[in-house]
């Protein structure tokens, strides 16, 4: 008997299939078709807009185009500030591996203690933790090489100041974000700061930019800005200063370098100072920018311009003479004293030897309101037309509220006050006859026209009133410069503290011209509380203009006007002076 | 008429296929321009640093020193210098 069952013959196996059977499977395909022809068109047609915007969010990235910051640089075209990628160090804390080790190497990089890096580490709910910005770039690379898992960097600029310390007021720095916070940085925040750009991508899987889409906005880099500091007067200025400060074991001190000519800033410093690009000592008093911000009574400097009021009023000439003994003055009760007494003074001595007596003597021939129209024209009172930050304008009274003393005491620089800045302004109209010349910080084209102040001659004879200063019988005979005629004058006042003055703590000032007969450049000096014993302004800082003059007119290519005895046997053609 | 047909399906079918190409192609030399031109900033971006890094070490403070500790030099002045006259009629240096 055969065990085997034949399927199509079985009787048993046969069945009668209905035929709705067999048309309902056909109808659900039919249906399966349909519904994946609607789908389709769902997607393709009526959804379209919602299903190509999710591709974009997938694919699309909007990239930031930096713009880099502008430069700063000095009036030759050097550097002053100048920004350069940096690296900054980030992490995921999460995603750290805690590699012993490798840490210790990275904190070693770093220039911090594991126990530090550790602490930043340790908040592991956060997703983002800078572990230190604007990071050396040979530094950077060996990060990258140790190749910390979570570890990342990331590009940013970073501000270099190349003049350092020396060019440090004026240039200012930025903050970590590449914004201005002082000095130039901030008051040509405007011009300095670029706008980055922006540009739309596709990114394929691997994240690398396949396709553009859209617009894109170009980045705007901000604009260089020319200064009119000399880079190598700057610098020279500032080393003199620093000396002179700490040789006097002065509190501080500042120095200002005009061209004459033009009115441009060559050089301005101030001491202490700072490395703007070290973060950590971006604080304090150093910080101050003592030339522009800190005003002091201008004493005995304010004599020239009494001088000059008389000369041009008419009141004497440089030869009038006038009697100075004994030394003493009463004027409504209170009496002005000269250092030394004199005897009868020219005008021309009476600025030489810086006698009180005598100036008031021929301030009190004049109205006050003429004094106070000459103090005002020369800019005293009067912000200077810098765009710095904390610029001051000093202050100088209204001429109608002046008493007779007080006149009296402003004819000798007592009773207003001024910065170094408007001091040196100010003797900038000795220096370019009669004219007061507007300044400025950025670099001009040749000379600027000037506000006329006093008659040509009279400056002239200023000029030689200043020049006394400096010679034997003056009080600033280390005002004198190899090789240069120079004329100045120097102040010395009391500081004021509280409501009065203080006994031991003076300032010496010097500010002057040189060359006297055609005057290139005005330089101010200033040393704050010298305590080494000496403080008169002849003494403190009238070295310090005179090695800065020599250095800055023999930087500007200026010949000696005075015949000097050569320090060498000269064999070569042409002449020696 | 079926030839014709089946003729330009074929058409279709390879210039859809081109097509799939010279997009592939063009993105793969667009990541390649965007690559170039990363490049091209990174190296500007480390010339203006190498600028500012030469500005540096030329820096005065730095070239004073130098010139004072290592070379022995001292500064100009008159009395060590020789003033030559330029020669009328010539232009400025």
């Amino acid at each position: 008997m055969s065990r085997s069952i034949l399927y199509t013959s079985s009787p048993l196996l046969a069945s009668r299939t209905p035929v709705w059977r067999s048309k309902f499977i056909v109808a659900v395909l039919a249906l399966t078709f349909l519904g994946l022809g609607v789908r389709a068109a769902y997607i393709q047609v009526v959804s379209n807009d919602f299903f190509q915007y999710q591709g974009q969010v997938r694919f699309a990235r909007t990239l930031e185009i930096p713009a880099s910051r502008g430069r700063v640089l000095d009036r030759n075209g050097l550097i002053l500030a100048s920004s350069v990628l940096a690296s900054s160090v980030w992490a995921i804390p999460e995603d750290v591996e805690r590699d012993e080790e490798r840490l210790r190497q990275l904190a070693r990089l770093l220039d911090m203690s594991l126990a530090e890096l550790n602490k930043k580490l340790e908040d592991e709910d956060k997703t983002f933790v800078w572990i230190k910005r604007q990071v050396d770039e040979p530094v950077a690379k060996q990060i990258d090489a140790l190749k910390i898992k979570g570890i990342y960097q990331r590009k940013e600029y970073k501000r270099q100041y190349p003049e350092g310390e020396a060019a440090a007021h004026v240039v200012g720095f930025t903050n970590v974000e590449d914004k201005g916070q002082e000095g130039v940085e901030l008051a040509f925040e405007k011009t300095l700061a670029g706008k980055s750009g922006s540009r739309r991508v596709i990114k394929d899987r691997l994240g690398s930019v396949v396709e553009a889409v859209g617009e894109t906005v170009p980045p705007v880099d901000g604009l260089d800005l020319q200064l009119s500091i000399d880079s190598k007067v700057q610098f020279f200025a500032y080393q003199k200063l620093r000396e002179a400060v700490r040789e006097n074991k002065a509190a501080s001190g500042s120095i200002v370098v005009l061209d004459a000519q033009s009115g441009e800033v060559l050089a301005l410093a101030n001491y202490p100072s700072y490395v703007p690009g070290k973060r950590q000592n971006l604080s304090g008093a150093q910080l101050r920018n003592r030339a522009l911000t800190d005003t002091f009574e201008p004493g005995s400097t304010t004599k020239p311009f009494i001088a000059a009021l008389a000369l041009e009023k008419g009141l004497v000439r440089p030869e009038t003479q006038i009697q100075t003994a004994p030394g003493r003055l009463t004027i409504g009760g209170a009496t002005i004293s000269d250092a030394h007494p004199h005897g009868v003074l020219t005008v021309n001595e009476i600025i030489q030897k810086s006698s009180n007596v005598g100036t008031v003597k021929m301030a009190m021939q004049m109205p006050a309101r003429e004094m106070w129209e000459m103090y005002s024209l020369v800019g005293f009172g009067q912000k200077p037309q810098l765009p710095f930050p904390g610029v001051v304008s000093g202050r100088l009274r209204a001429h109608k509220t002046w008493r007779p003393i007080e006149q009296a005491t402003m004819s000798y620089g007592y009773g207003l006050s001024v910065s170094l800045f408007q001091l040196a302004h100010a003797y900038s109209v000795f220096a370019r006859d009669g004219q007061l010349v507007p300044v400025t910080l950025l670099k001009t084209s040749g000379a600027a026209g000037g506000v006329r102040v006093m008659q040509a001659r009279h400056a002239e004879s200023v000029r030689h009133m200043l020049q006394l200063v400096t010679s034997p019988g003056g009080t600033a005979i280390k005002a004198q410069t190899m090789g240069y005629s120079v004329g100045g004058k120097t102040g010395t006042a009391h500081k004021v503290e509280g409501r009065g003055y203080a006994s031991h703590k003076y300032r010496g000032f010097f500010v002057g011209l040189a060359p006297v007969e055609q005057p290139r450049i005005v330089v101010a000096v200033m040393i704050d509380e010298p305590t080494a014993g000496r403080y008169y302004g002849g003494d403190v800082a009238a070295p310090v203009f005179s090695e800065t003059v020599q250095q800055t007119l023999r930087l500007l290519g200026i010949q000696p006007d005075v015949p000097v005895k050569p320090g060498i046997i000269a064999n070569a053609v042409g002449e020696s002076f | 008429m079926t030839r014709l047909n089946l003729l330009l399906l074929l058409a279709v079918m390879s210039s859809a296929l081109y097509l799939v190409n010279v997009q592939y192609e063009s993105r793969r030399l667009f990541a390649e321009i965007d690559r170039a031109l990363s490049e091209e900033r990174r190296l500007e971006a480390e010339h203006e640093r190498l600028l500012a890094e030469r500005r540096a070490q030329a820096a005065p403070l730095r070239v004073e020193k130098l010139a004072k500790d290592r070379l022995q030099m001292r500064p100009a002045s008159p009395a060590i210098s020789i003033y030559v006259t330029r020669p009328q009629g010539e232009g400025s240096p």
